[in-house]
C-alpha cells in the first residue's frame, strides 16, 4: 500500500509523522496550486465547491507518483461534503484509476464496528507492534497540536512583532524544517525550539494591532491556496488574526462529540442565531463571530466556497449579529476564479473600514 | 500647489489635478485598453504640457491597477478603490449614508455613519450589471452609450428582463426583440433588472438610507437613476464628477499622507517619454513558485510584484528609494 490524503493546511505534517511512525509508505501530494486547481475543474461536477475540485488535483498528483489508497475523512452529514467520497471515488474510476479508499468517518453514522474495520485497512499494512502504532498515533497528535499552537501564535503576534515579517518568516521556516525531519520525534523537536523562539520574539505590548477572526467553512479557511493565503497577508498588514477551526479542533471535536462536550463556549453562542446544527460548520461559524465579538476583536472575516449550503446560511444570519454587537463582518466567496486583486481590495477596505471605525470610537473619549 | 490622483481601474484610467483647495482643475479620462502603463502615460502627456514636477504636492493611485501605478509614478498613497470612494464623496456630500458605486467591472455599495465607513460590499462572483455589459449591450442595440439611458427613460412600460446573469439577460433581451417590443421598453427593463439584481446581490441585508450618491461610470445613465430611484422610493445624487471620485479620493488621500510624512515621493512628468514595461518571471526560490513581474523604466527595474515571500519586494523598496532620491 502507498496512502495519500488530500492537502488541507497542515494536514500534511501530521501525517508525515503517523505514516513515518507506522512504516507505511506514502506520498504527500504537492501543495496545492493551479494545475491541481485545473484538473480538478475539467473533471468534477460543475457545481461543486471548491475544496472538491483541488482534492483531485491533489489525487492526480498522488497518483503520478505511485499512490494506491486514499485516505479521507468523511461525513453522512446533511452537506455536500457527505458525498465526496463516493463521487471521488466515481470520478477517479471513470478516468481509469483504480484506487482504493479509505473513508474515516464518525462511528455515530457507520457503527464502531465499520470504523474499527476501516482502520485495521491501515494499521495491518503497518509491521510494527502495537504499542509503537500507538505511538506513532500519539505522536502524531502531538505534532498537529504543536504546528496548530505555533500557528496561532504567530498569527496572534504578528500584530505585535517589532521586526516586521518576523512571525511570518519564523512560521515559514518552521514548516520548511518540519517537512525535512524523517520521524516523529525530530519533528517534535523541532518545533518546540522555533515554539520557543516565536515566544521569545521581540514584541510590542504597547501595540494595540487589529484583531480578526477567521471563521466559516473549514477547508476554505484551512488551506491557504484556497483563501489567496488571506493569513499571511493579514500578517503582513500587522493586524493580529485567530482562527478557531483548525485540524486538531477538529480531531478534539470528533473525539468529543458522542459525550456532546464538544465546542461547549461555540455552541452556547451560536444558539440564539441558529439553535440547530444544518451540517458543515455554520454552528460554529455564528458562535466563533459572536465569540470574537465578545472576546474585543475588531471583526471578522467570513471565508466559503460558493455553493456551500451551511456557509450560505451563516451568511445570511451574519448581518444580524453584525447589527446586534455592532460588529462587522465581511464574507469572501472562493471559487476556481483567479481574481486575487478584488480579494486584496475587499481585505485592504476592511482593514480600513476598522481602523476607521477604531479612530472614531476614541475620539469620542 | 496641485495634488494629482490617478485611478487605474478595468476599463478606464481616470487623472485629476486638485487645487489647494480641492477643487478639481483637470479631469482626464481615457480607456485602459488593457495597458494601465500606456494609459498612464498618454494622461502625463496631457498634463507635462501645463504643470511641472515642482507644482505637485502630492500624488495618489487607486483601482484595481493601483500597484502597478504606484511604483511608476511614485505615489504617496496607493488605496483600495472603496476608501478612495467614500474618501471623495464626503469631500462633497458631508452627509451622505450610502454610496452606490458601479464602474466598469465592479459593483459596490458603501455605507456610512457619521462619515465613517460602516459597512461594504462588492460583488463577488459575478459581474453582472456592471459598465462593460451595458457597454456591450448598447453596442449590440446600434445606439450610443452616451444616449442609452435616454432611451430608458422614453419608454411607457417596462419588459421584465432576466436580469441575474449577464449571459442570460442578453439572450432574454434578444427574445424580447423577437417579440416586437421596441427598444425603450427593453432598455427600460434592463435597467429595472440591473437595478433589481444590485439590491438583491450586492445590497442584500444592508439597509439603504438616504442620502444616497451614485457613483462611477454607470452613473451617467439617467435610466439606471431613475430605476434606482423608483426601487427605492426616494431621490438619489449622482455627484458631479461622478465618474472621477475614485481619482478625487486618491489625490485627497495623498494630500493627508503627505500633510504627514512631510515630502511627496511623485517622480515627474517626464514618465510619458520613457520607455516603460514589465517582464514576468517563475521564482525558483521554493515552492511557491510564484510569478514574479519586474516593472522596467529604460532598462532600470523599478518595481517587483507578486511574489509572496517578498524576496523580490523587499528589493524594490531599496531600489526605487535609490531612484527617488
Amino acid at each position: 500500500m502507498k496512502a495519500t490524503f488530500p492537502q488541507m493546511g497542515n494536514i500534511y505534517i501530521a501525517a508525515k509523522a503517523l505514516f513515518e511512525g507506522l512504516g507505511i509508505e506514502y506520498v504527500i501530494p504537492p501543495k496545492c496550486s493551479k494545475t491541481d486547481l485545473d484538473i480538478g475543474s475539467l473533471h468534477s461536477p460543475e457545481e461543486i465547491c471548491l475544496p472538491f475540485k483541488l482534492m483531485i488535483g491533489n489525487y492526480i498528483h498522488a497518483i503520478e507518483k505511485g499512490a494506491d489508497t486514499i485516505i479521507l475523512a468523511g461525513s453522512c452529514g446533511p452537506c455536500r461534503f457527505g458525498e465526496y467520497c463516493e463521487l471521488q471515488m466515481n470520478l477517479l474510476k471513470s478516468m481509469g484509476y483504480n484506487m482504493n479508499f479509505i473513508v474515516i468517518d464518525y462511528p455515530k453514522d457507520i457503527g464502531m464496528m465499520e470504523l474499527y474495520r476501516r482502520i485495521h485497512k491501515i494499521s495491518s499494512e503497518s509491521k510494527k507492534n502495537t504499542i509503537q502504532k500507538i505511538n506513532a498515533l500519539l505522536n502524531a497528535l502531538k505534532v498537529l497540536n504543536l504546528m496548530d499552537e505555533i500557528e496561532e501564535t504567530a498569527h496572534m503576534y504578528a500584530g505585535f512583532e517589532r521586526n516586521k515579517g518576523e512571525c511570518k518568516n519564523l512560521l515559514i521556516e518552521c514548516k520548511k524544517d518540519t517537512l525535512e525531519c524523517d520521524n516523529a520525534y525530530s519533528m517534535i523537536k523541532i518545533m518546540n525550539q522555533y515554539n520557543q523562539k516565536l515566544n521569545h520574539l521581540s514584541v510590542d505590548i504597547n501595540k494595540n494591532p487589529l484583531k480578526i477572526a477567521i471563521i466559516g467553512e473549514i477547508y476554505t479557511i484551512i488551506e491557504p491556496y484556497s483563501n489567496f493565503y488571506i493569513e499571511e497577508k493579514l500578517m503582513d498588514y500587522g493586524v493580529s488574526s485567530s482562527r478557531k477551526l483548525t485540524p486538531s479542533w477538529w480531531v478534539k471535536n470528533a473525539a468529543l462529540s458522542p459525550l456532546k462536550i464538544n465546542s461547549l463556549k461555540i455552541r452556547k453562542n451560536a444558539k440564539k442565531y441558529i439553535p440547530i446544527g444544518i451540517g458543515g460548520h455554520a454552528v460554529e461559524c455564528i458562535g466563533e463571530a459572536v465569540t470574537a465579538s465578545k472576546n474585543g476583536f475588531d471583526g471578522a472575516i467570513q471565508i466559503l466556497p460558493m455553493g456551500c449550503m451551511p456557509e450560505i446560511v451563516s451568511k445570511a444570519v451574519l448581518p444580524t449579529i453584525s447589527k446586534d454587537l455592532d460588529f462587522p463582518v465581511m464574507s469572501l466567496i472562493v471559487d476556481d476564479m483567479d481574481g486575487e486583486a478584488g480579494y486584496i481590495t475587499r481585505m485592504e477596505a476592511f482593514i480600513d473600514l476598522l481602523e476607521r471605525r477604531r479612530k472614531n470610537a476614541l475620539s469620542g473619549c | 500647489m496641485h495634488y494629482l490622483g490617478v485611478d487605474v481601474g478595468s476599463v478606464s484610467t481616470d487623472l485629476v489635478m486638485m487645487d489647494e483647495n480641492l477643487n478639481v482643475t483637470e479631469k482626464i479620462y481615457l480607456r485602459t485598453k488593457g495597458n494601465p502603463i500606456k494609459a498612464i502615460q498618454d494622461g502625463f502627456k496631457i498634463l507635462k504640457n501645463k504643470y511641472h514636477k515642482g507644482d505637485i504636492a502630492a500624488a495618489g493611485t487607486t483601482g484595481s491597477g493601483r500597484a502597478i501605478a504606484a511604483s511608476i509614478i511614485g505615489a504617496d498613497a496607493a488605496k483600495n478603490e472603496i476608501t478612495a470612494h467614500a474618501t471623495a464623496a464626503l469631500e462633497t456630500h458631508k452627509n451622505v449614508r450610502t454610496i452606490i458605486e458601479i464602474g466598469g467591472q465592479d459593483s459596490k455599495i458603501i455605507l456610512l455613519n457619521n462619515g465613517i465607513i460602516s459597512d461594504f460590499a462588492m460583488n463577488t462572483v459575478c459581474a453582472a450589471g456592471t459598465g462593460s455589459f451595458l457597454d456591450r449591450q448598447a453596442e449590440r442595440l446600434d445606439i450610443n452609450i452616451e444616449e442609452f439611458g435616454e432611451y430608458a427613460l422614453r419608454a411607457t412600460s417596462s419588459v421584465r428582463i432576466a436580469g441575474r446573469c449577464a449571459v442570460f439577460a442578453e439572450s432574454d433581451m434578444i427574445h424580447k426583440q423577437q417579440l416586437g417590443y421596441n427598444q425603450p421598453e427593453i432598455i427600460r427593463g434592463l435597467c429595472d433588472a440591473l437595478v433589481r439584481n444590485y439590491l438583491n446581490n450586492i445590497a442584500k441585508g444592508k439597509a439603504i438610507f438616504p442620502k444616497v450618491l451614485f457613483q462611477g461610470g454607470v452613473a451617467a445613465n439617467r435610466g439606471m437613476k431613475a430605476s434606482f430611484e423608483n426601487a427605492l422610493g426616494f431621490e438619489i445624487f449622482v455627484p458631479e464628477h461622478y465618474n472621477m471620485m475614485g481619482a478625487i479620493g486618491a489625490a485627497i488621500m495623498a494630500k493627508f499622507a503627505v500633510e504627514k510624512s512631510g515630502k511627496t515621493n511623485f517622480r515627474g512628468f517626464e514618465l510619458a517619454d520613457k520607455n516603460i514595461f514589465s517582464r514576468s518571471m517563475e521564482c525558483e526560490g521554493c515552492s511557491n513558485s510564484c510569478e514574479v513581474v519586474k516593472i522596467f523604466e529604460n532598462n532600470n527595474i523599478i518595481g517587483y510584484f507578486g511574489d509572496r515571500c517578498g524576496k523580490w519586494c523587499n528589493k524594490l523598496q531599496h531600489t526605487s528609494k535609490d531612484l527617488l532620491a
